[in-house]
């Protein structure tokens, strides 16, 4: 619960921080793209160097980042510790009822991992270099062709300010709500699951509780600041698509296009260099 | 500071035999009866009573949040139950709340102050300029591009005042605004409040439980089971003090101790500020 680095915005006036939210959020989606795309350890290195550039260049602390991992890290060792003993390989090294340690299965956790860990990076990348704001102004902004066909694009976009808003807010009033059970003698880790899940109850009622008179009072500042007065609502948030923007997608377009042509073997350029087809190769 | 020039004789909202009771099915509940009142230009008029006495109800007729059952209110000669004016009449009284948390928007605190005149569709370098405003006044221009998240109860309840300020209203009605925050937040919204009022000139009506909020008032309204019981400056409605007391509410310490040395027989005038209190009571010592 203390932990939500996962979507806090870091400021600073970097060139991605300069950057169009709209730009930074088709650049994620592509940089995913290229994550599920890599298929060798070359390609792998050619994304990582992409999340390497986009870090430095945003003058991101490599501590903030290490921390966006750390709060994955328990999924990371899941993942890599059940790849490894279901991998079906030839290479068994090590057999125990039904797990087999195999070279193959060693090789194809440390991708999944590699894959989680490059996938989280890149897209803290934008909640740290994007106010939440810009996030969802960006969102409004690319969805607003659906207006056309009858979708609330604007009010979408004002839950979705709302909902990022009210995150850290609620997850606090979680922890006051669980030190005020404590402090009356409640235990939420002792027991088995049964009793665990009860002893959830009475943190979830107050909750629940609280949140719809924060809602009722938020529906009444809205109506005081105006909400929907006027159809030609205008924005504060000027997204302009500049040449940093420009930059970025030559730059992710370059690595892309390097993520593909690692894969394929750079047309059969790797069997001249041994190091490099062992990397291509597994 | 001229106190004629401050209060102007124009009227900005107006309430004319006010009733109005909260229907739910065939449970009715008591809201206000028969409110008269008017807010004049440039006045800081400060509404007094307990939990319950309607305060809030009252403060919700004034900017068209409730529609009188009986009587009128009008802002600036509109009627707030003229419901193509609705948001007119919101964009000129701004309302500020009790609860700061509840009444942002956005997690960035600029974005937080832009979103009134977003909605009222202000143009972009306008917008710019009432955020930096805004700001200003509040005295937060350096957490513009902060999270909201990481204030004191006092600073985020400043950005929730600039955040209707940026809406550039003719009133600013605080409904207890000061109750959920510590004495620290109360002396800053105080302070910002009376800084508006008397440097800006801006008309604003705070609400509170807290008499000696209203100390430096123009005008005092005491509210008790939904009327208005007692208005008048505060010196005079303080003097009053059996509907005071009718009303729940408390005096200021001031007033307590000069009230019961008057009735122990000293010679001394009734004071609601502790400096007059401190100087009628240098006064009697010299005397004596
Ligand atoms: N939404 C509501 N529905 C029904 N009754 C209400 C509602 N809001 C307030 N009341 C009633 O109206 C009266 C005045 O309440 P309110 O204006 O909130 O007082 P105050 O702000 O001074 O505490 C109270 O008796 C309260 O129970
Ligand atoms: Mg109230």
């Amino acid at each position: 619960m203390k932990d939500i680095t996962l979507g806090q915005y870091y400021p600073s006036d970097s060139f991605t921080h300069k950057m169009d939210a709209r730009v930074k959020l088709v650049l994620v989606v592509a940089f995913i793209v290229a994550v599920f795309l890599a298929k060798n350890f070359l390609s792998y290195i050619a994304v990582a160097a992409c999340v390497i550039c986009a870090t430095l260049v945003s003058r991101i602390p490599i501590s903030k980042m290490l921390k966006s991992i750390k709060a994955i890290i328990m999924i990371l060792i899941f993942t890599g510790i059940l790849n490894l003993m279901f991998y079906n390989g030839e290479t068994v090294y090590w057999s125990w009822w039904r797990f087999n340690v195999s070279l193959e299965g060693i090789i194809f956790s440390v991708k999944m991992v590699l894959r989680l860990v490059l996938l989280v990076m890149g897209t803290t990348l934008l909640t740290f270099t994007t106010t939440p704001t810009g996030i969802t102004d960006g969102m409004e902004s690319l969805m607003s062709p659906l207006k056309y066909i009858k979708v609330p694009v604007h009010d979408i976009a004002v839950i979705m300010s709302i909902a990022l808003r009210f995150i850290p807010i609620l997850s606090e009033e979680v922890d006051k709500i669980m030190m005020a059970q404590k402090a009356r003698g409640a235990s939420f880790d002792t027991g088995g699951l049964v009793s665990r899940a009860k002893a959830l109850l009475p943190i979830l009622i107050p909750l629940f509780v609280s949140a719809f008179r924060r809602a009722d009072e938020l529906a009444l500042a809205l109506d005081a600041r105006c909400y929907n007065a006027t159809p030609n609502r205008t924005r504060y948030q000027v997204m302009k698509f500049g040449w940093r923007d420009l930059a970025g997608v030559i730059g992710t377009a370059v690595f892309i296009v390097l993520v593909v042509a690692l894969n394929n073997n750079f047309w059969g350029a790797y069997q001249s260099v041994e190091a490099a087809w062992w990397l291509f190769a597994v | 500071m001229d106190e004629n020039a401050r209060v102007s004789n124009e009227v900005v909202i107006k309430a004319d035999g006010v009733d109005f009771s909260y229907r739910s099915g065939e449970y009715v509940s008591r809201g206000v009866t028969g409110i008269n009142l008017e807010v004049r230009r440039g006045e800081f008029l400060v509404i007094l009573g307990r939990n319950g006495s309607g305060k809030s109800t009252l403060a919700k007729l004034l900017n068209g949040f409730l529609i009188p059952d009986e009587g009128i209110v009008t802002v600036m000669g509109t009627d707030t139950a003229d419901e193509n004016k609705i948001y007119e009449v919101r964009s000129k009284v701004g309302m500020v709340f009790q609860n700061p948390d509840n009444q942002m928007v956005a997690s960035v605190v600029e974005n937080d102050v832009a979103f009134g005149p977003e909605n009222l569709g202000i143009p972009r370098a306008e917008i710019e300029e009432r955020v930096t405003e805004a700001l200003e006044t509040v005295g937060m221009s350096e957490y513009r591009k902060g999270s909201p998240n990481k204030l004191s109860g006092g600073q985020k309840q400043r950005i929730a005042i600039a955040a209707i300020l940026a809406m550039r209203p003719d009133v600013v009605i605080l409904d207890e605004s000061t109750a959920m925050l510590d004495p620290k937040g109360r002396r800053e919204i105080m302070d910002t409040v009376m800084n508006l009022n008397r440097e800006k000139g801006m008309t604003v009506v705070l609400i509170t439980h807290y008499m000696d909020e209203a100390i430096e008032a123009d005008r005092i309204f005491v509210m008790n089971d939904g009327k208005i019981t007692a208005s008048g400056a505060p010196k005079d409605v303080f003097l009053n003090y059996d509907k005071v007391k009718a009303a729940g509410l408390e005096l200021p310490v001031a007033s307590k101790v000069s009230k019961a040395l008057i009735e122990a027989g000293y010679d001394l005038p009734f004071a609601i500020t502790d400096e007059e209190l401190a100087k009628s009571i240098c006064r009697l010592k010299q005397k004596i």
